[in-house]
């Protein structure tokens, strides 16, 4: 809704084919999630009834056979009309005829803290020289429960996908995921809808239920959530995968539960979760069977007993309080710890909750890796970075900041084609990969999808190993905050990062008893 | 009969005892009160808990009968998948929560949020519960031979709450039907199969009002 009234849109007729043959085309009717587009039953052209809805997403014109629509940016009225812009006027409007709040998919918009007022400092000759990216090794692997378990999962990349459930998006997204993760030696995660079965086989680099037939090398592993919703779970659903994630909350709406409106509760999503068909699956926003910290540890003890002490135990974190949060898990008995800032999406939630709710990515890692250090454990105890990263340069900075691996969510529906429309929740994606309709996701290939995945999981690699190298490290475990400098007083009041020129951590750091590499804490 | 003392013990080696030992012949396991997780994710096999027992006794049990011959702790047969688990004594809150399927029978009291999200399992309390009880449920039954809390049943969405007593307050999404016949008989049933006194045709029935609550 924020967005609403930002664009304007307009049909060429001339090129239209519905001023040629009226009424043949429907095309960016059929695909825009928000009715900007309707065909006039009385002379068969292609008319835009409502470009105020318009997100600029610009399906349509991806869709258009005959390159027709123009979306254009309108002007902006943030400057002009604040705080009565159109999208505010709208809203109340709408609130006053429904009174209903707003529900809608994807993530934050606008402008919140973000990396990229961080630089990153390459290697000259006062440091140790830059590594040769083109003929020189450098080491990306991350292994999590390495000390704990029976099966730590060896990651071969720093990335994992974030948690999306079966459900929020489609089978064919599911098994997509699966594949890149197989195909780069990283992690899919189940989310918290139950496991789709391929996907247990096909992460792992398998294309038959035995495992016999391996096709895709190095492969890679099954995150099984554990949620407060526990849809599908039995002993024999922890034991499919290669670690139990124990969800605690998600960057988008942190202190809620997850969402899946009745739209998209199919035949398939009822089976797996066991509510009716078209009735909307809430996720409770607790677990009903933990009450005290205490209840919790004896929750990782039961989880680590049921897998017969294999496999690691991760918990994820919604941005709210970093430093005890993560103390907590810590306590708790985590393997990894996944932290999802402000700008992490969702399949659905209430609009002021994603826009307005929670920490942004980049000032939950100081406090999160302070509470490691402080604890002992950093770099043991493995921190996952999650939450609107978008590529290598983004995961780098985490990785420098002090996490041990990044998540992509949102990063990779879009490498799966999604263009960013809002509108997950509804059920209607055009590209099949938040939609159950048969008709949207014969339009997702699993295998070109996990062949997409994977590509852009080996562009960041390659994209972090270059930053790695260039600043004098061979291995993504030697970064630190002295690899980033801040570029701006809010980036560095942030985060604790030197600021760029003045070339030490603001004061309020120092004073806070900042180490002067840029992670001091008052959080005790 | 195989019998294993948990005294001093953690909840590794019980528990890989329990599962060396269930193959055929019972297992009993005493002094466990302080093993949370105790016969936790059984496939088969019988398991008697002598004396008390301490919190998530036989989570996510997928098959075997479990019981416990005085209380047990919070959350008992929590997210259980099949089999059975019976409690001589009282429960602590939370019993019974996200079972998929089968038994579970508390012959004392039930606390707070007992039968929460229960997705297909048989829930029977032979005494009173506390509040909350049978929340969002989605499949099963749930019976309470005696009394409830507050907010019984809130937003109920698919099974069957019967209730011998009374309650104090229903929750949302909730509506009294009388019993159909096979309701009867299979609240007889479930009285024959665990030995309780009680009269099936004295229950009262609660169902959703809507399978598609109105949330926001």
């Amino acid at each position: 809704m924020a967005i609403v009234g930002s664009f304007c849109v307009s049909v060429n007729r001339e090129v239209c084919i519905n001023s040629q043959m009226p009424g043949k085309c429907a095309a960016c009717a059929d695909v825009c999630p928000h009715g900007v587009y309707a065909l006039d039953p009385r002379t068969g052209e292609m008319n835009v009834v409502n470009y105020n809805a318009c997100v600029g997403c610009r399906i349509c014109a991806e869709f258009c056979p005959v390159n027709a629509i123009r979306i254009n940016p309108a002007e902006p009225e943030y400057f002009t009309r604040y705080p009565w812009t159109f999208a505010a006027i709208e809203e109340v409007h709408a609130k006053a005829l429904t009174g209903e709040y707003l529900l809608r998919g994807f993530g934050t918009t606008g402008q919140t803290p973000n990396f990229d007022m961080i630089t990153v400092v390459p290697s000259q000759i006062a440091s140790a020289a830059p590594r040769d990216k083109y003929r020189e090794e450098c080491d990306m692997q991350v292994v999590i429960g390495e000390d704990t378990c029976e099966k730590p999962m060896i990651l071969k990349v720093p990335f994992v996908w974030a948690a999306m459930s079966f459900g929020a998006l489609s089978k064919e997204a599911k098994l997509a995921l699966a594949i890149g993760a197989a195909m780069t030696g990283m992690a899919t995660n189940t989310g918290e809808g139950g496991l789709v079965p391929e996907e247990a086989w096909l992460a792992r680099g398998y294309t038959d239920r035995e495992m016999t037939r391996k096709k895709w090398d190095p492969g890679g592993y099954v995150i099984i959530q554990w949620s407060t919703g526990r849809w599908g779970v039995s002993v024999d659903y922890l034991n499919s995968g290669d670690a139990v994630e124990v969800k605690i909350g998600q960057g988008a709406k942190p202190g809620m539960g997850g969402h899946l409106l009745g739209a998209k509760v199919t035949e398939d999503v009822s089976r797996v979760r066991g509510v009716p068909i078209g009735s909307d699956a809430l996720s409770p926003c607790r677990y009903y069977d933990v009450e005290t910290l205490e209840d919790m540890k004896h929750m990782v003890a039961f989880l680590r007993d049921v897998t017969h002490y294999q496999f690691p135990i991760l918990f994820k974190l919604g941005p709210s309080r970093p430093y005890a949060d993560v103390a907590a898990c810590i306590e708790a008995g985590a393997d990894a710890i996944s932290i999802d800032g402000l700008v992490g999406g969702t399949g659905c939630s209430p609009d002021i909750v994603t826009q307005g709710v929670g920490i942004p990515t980049i000032a939950c890692l100081p406090p999160a890796v302070q509470a490691l250090k402080d604890y002992g454990v950093h770099h043991k105890v493995k921190l996952i970075a999650l939450g609107g990263l978008r590529n290598g340069l983004d995961a780098y900075k985490c990785l420098a900041m002090g996490a041990d691996a990044v998540g992509f969510g949102s990063a990779a529906e879009i490498a799966l084609g999604c263009r960013v429309c809002y509108a997950c929740q509804k059920g209607n994606c055009p590209y099949g990969i938040t939609s159950p309709k048969p008709e949207m996701r014969a339009r997702l290939d699993p295998m070109e999808g996990g062949q997409k995945l994977a590509n852009f999981i080996h562009a960041c690699t390659e994209e972090v190993k270059i930053l790695t190298m260039l600043s004098g490290h061979s291995a993504i475990r030697d970064l630190s905050t002295e690899d980033l400098r801040a570029m701006d007083l809010n980036t560095a009041a942030l985060t604790g990062l030197k600021l760029a020129g003045y070339d030490r951590p603001l004061p309020i750091w120092e004073a806070l008893g900042g180490n002067g590499n840029g992670n001091g804490n008052g959080h005790h | 009969m195989k019998t294993i003392s948990a005294k001093s013990k953690d909840l590794k080696t019980i528990n890989e005892a329990i599962r060396q030992n269930v193959n055929g012949t019972p297992v009993t396991v005493s002094s466990a009160s302080h093993l949370h997780g105790l016969a936790a994710g059984l496939k088969h096999g019988e398991v008697v808990v002598q004396g008390r027992a301490g919190d998530y006794l036989g989570v996510l049990n997928a098959g075997a009968s479990i019981r416990v011959t005085q209380d047990a702790g919070k959350y008992v047969a929590d997210n259980m998948t099949a089999g059975t688990v019976i409690i001589e004594g009282d429960a602590g809150m939370g019993a019974a929560q996200y079972c998929y399927g089968g038994t579970v029978v508390i012959r004392g009291n039930a606390g707070d949020f007992t039968a929460t999200m229960n997705k297909g399992a048989a829930i029977i309390v032979c005494r009173d519960v506390g509040d909350e009880v049978g929340t969002y449920m989605l499949k099963g039954d749930l019976v309470i031979v005696g009394n409830a809390g507050h907010n019984l049943a809130n937003y109920l969405i698919r099974g069957s709450v019967f209730i011998g007593g009374t309650w104090q307050s229903l929750g949302h999404n909730t509506r009294l039907v009388p019993p159909a016949d096979e309701d009867i008989a299979r609240l007889r049933a479930y009285f024959d199969a665990h030995g309780i006194q009680a009269d099936p045709t004295t229950f009262k029935k609660i169902v959703a009002a809507s399978e598609k609550p109105f949330y926001k």
